[in-house]
């Protein structure tokens, strides 16, 4: 095919989907609100990952207790090992201050028998932060590996079960957004379907006068590619003004700190993607598949 | 220029639509093929433009085998063959001049050639001036000139009309009856399917008539009535 056909079919197609306007923008209207639905599933998805993500951090602690005799020098040396290890993403030490508080805490109305003492009795610690819930255990056990640990603590359940969590979170996420895009790809091919049902005169006319399958094919995938991105970009527009709108009201409120919204800007590609990614296709390869039925003429 | 040898054709739920039939129109003739509704007409039609495939037989039309055409074939076989319907078949979406130009932007032809040819073509079936014109803007008569256009502008050397005039007044008819002659005088091969008694029987022109599917009479300037087949018939 010359560069010219090419240029007149890719403008045909474009001509088209103004010259059927009404249909064009039906199509719109339904490719729009299948990835509206999608859209809302994924921002919920990704939001409910991300909160199951801040609990998984706050767990993926351990604390790491030195011997009591060691002097300064050999403390640092401990924190600058632990600090080496590649799952670790925080290291705190805590201060024999603190210590002493979050003991006093602990012993609750018992805690004023610590009157008058000033925790150089306690133990130096540091708070680890851990970067992969898979490997705390291996953590655990290198840490308890360094000269100088003592012990090495950390809530091995609550991990466990937030792991747990986590999975099933991502299992069931990924197999409804599995279903919904299933349901959007199939609405939005039987929409692309009836446009190419109203025409199929125009197609059975053409195959008369001599066009190839291509000739013909080639200006509805055009017109169905611009029915995807239109839809994608009105979708994308109306996810990211009411995202934005619902995460700064909430964020104010009384729930703001507790609900804690993924930052749109840190989703917007994501949300692109996925609508240019489905409008364009499913509106192309669609309006491809569903006029092989008038070919055969 | 077209040949049937021995060509039946049999639909898949069992219609018996032409039987045995063998005949040939040669490059320059101009040819009605008549009979009465069921007759087979349209069917001899189809096959000539390859829309059904013969159950036996071989077709050729214009050095190609028809019978034996590839799908991907079929396009360029039908660009060789003008066509002319009924119901006009024009592109609604398109003026009169795209309509036209339509057919030699399948062809892939020069954008130069296109401003030159189509106008030419308009001119000869009398619709200049209606180029910007939509086909719903367009009497019958007027639509079925663009068809023609459409079906000449590639300078075919087959025209095939199936009914050409049959939504069309008398003397919009004789209009286009006319201008396929003229087009017959150019050179090109003119086949018209029709029932219209009149056109057949002032145009004294070959006349091929069927049968239940058979070929009863095959006659260079007949009538659209001949004794001795209305035997064949009504018998």
């Amino acid at each position: 095919m010359k560069i010219r056909t090419t240029k007149y079919i890719i403008k045909e197609g474009i001509i088209n989907s103004y010259r059927n306007k009404l249909m064009s923008l039906a199509s719109i209207i339904i490719v729009t609100a299948s990835l509206l639905v999608f859209g809302i599933f994924l921002i919920i998805s990704v939001n409910f990952q991300h909160k199951i993500n801040d609990m998984m951090v706050n767990q993926l602690q351990i604390e790491v207790y030195c011997d009591a005799s060691l002097d300064e020098t050999q403390v640092k040396d401990i924190e600058a090992q632990i600090k080496m290890n590649g799952f670790v993403s925080n290291v705190r030490r805590v201060t024999k201050e603190e210590a002493l508080q979050r003991c006093k805490e602990l012993l609750e109305e018992d805690g004023s028998i610590l009157e008058g003492y000033d925790g150089s009795f306690l133990p130096e610690s540091f708070i680890v932060k851990i970067n992969d819930s898979n490997n705390i255990k291996k953590v655990v056990e290198e840490c308890k590996g360094i000269k100088g640990v003592e012990s090495v603590g950390f809530l091995e359940d609550n991990v466990n079960q937030l792991s747990s969590i986590s999975y099933w979170a991502k299992i069931i996420s990924i197999l409804l957004l599995i279903i919904l895009l299933s349901v959007s790809v199939f609405i939005i091919s039987n929409t692309i379907k009836l446009t190419v049902f109203a025409r199929r005169r125009e197609i059975g006319i053409m195959k008369y006068i001599g066009a190839t399958d291509w000739f013909i094919r080639l200006p509805f995938i055009v017109e169905g590619i611009i029915i995807g991105i239109v839809g994608a970009i009105i979708s994308f527009i109306v996810t990211y003004y009411c995202y934005s709108t619902i995460e700064s009201q909430l964020s104010k409120g009384v729930l703001g700190e507790s609900l804690d919204f993924v930052s749109i800007n840190s989703i917007v590609l994501y949300i692109i993607g996925s609508y240019s990614i489905i409008g364009t296709v499913v509106g192309g390869i669609g309006s491809g598949i569903s006029i092989r039925k008038y070919l055969r003429v | 220029m077209i040949s049937f040898e021995n060509v039946t054709k049999i639909y898949q739920n069992g219609t018996l639509a032409l039987t045995n039939i063998n005949l040939k129109i040669n490059k320059g003739d101009f040819a009605f093929i008549i009979g009465q509704s069921g007759s087979g007409k349209s069917t001899m039609i189809k096959l000539i433009l390859r829309e059904e495939e013969a159950t036996e037989g071989i077709i050729s039309v214009n050095g190609f085998n028809v019978t034996t055409l590839g799908r991907k074939e079929i396009p360029y076989y039908r660009r060789g063959v003008g066509v002319v319907f009924q119901d006009f078949r024009l592109l609604p979406g398109k003026t009169v001049y795209e309509n036209v130009a339509f057919a030699m932007q399948i062809v892939e032809a020069l954008p130069k050639e296109i401003r030159r040819r189509v106008p030419m073509v308009l001119g000869l079936v009398g619709l200049s001036n209606k180029a910007k014109v939509y086909p719903n803007q367009l009497s019958g008569g007027e639509q079925q000139r663009v068809a023609l256009a459409r079906a000449l502008v590639n300078n075919p050397a087959l025209l095939v009309a199936d009914e050409p005039t049959g939504n069309l007044d008398p003397e919009t008819s004789w209009d286009i009856m006319k201008l396929l002659a003229e087009v017959n005088q150019m050179g090109t091969t003119v086949v018209v399917a029709t029932h219209e008694k009149n056109i057949v029987d002032t145009m004294k022109k070959r006349v091929i008539a069927l049968s239940k599917g058979e070929l009863i009479r095959d006659q260079e300037k007949g009538q659209y009535e001949d004794e001795d087949t209305n035997h064949q018939i009504y018998n």
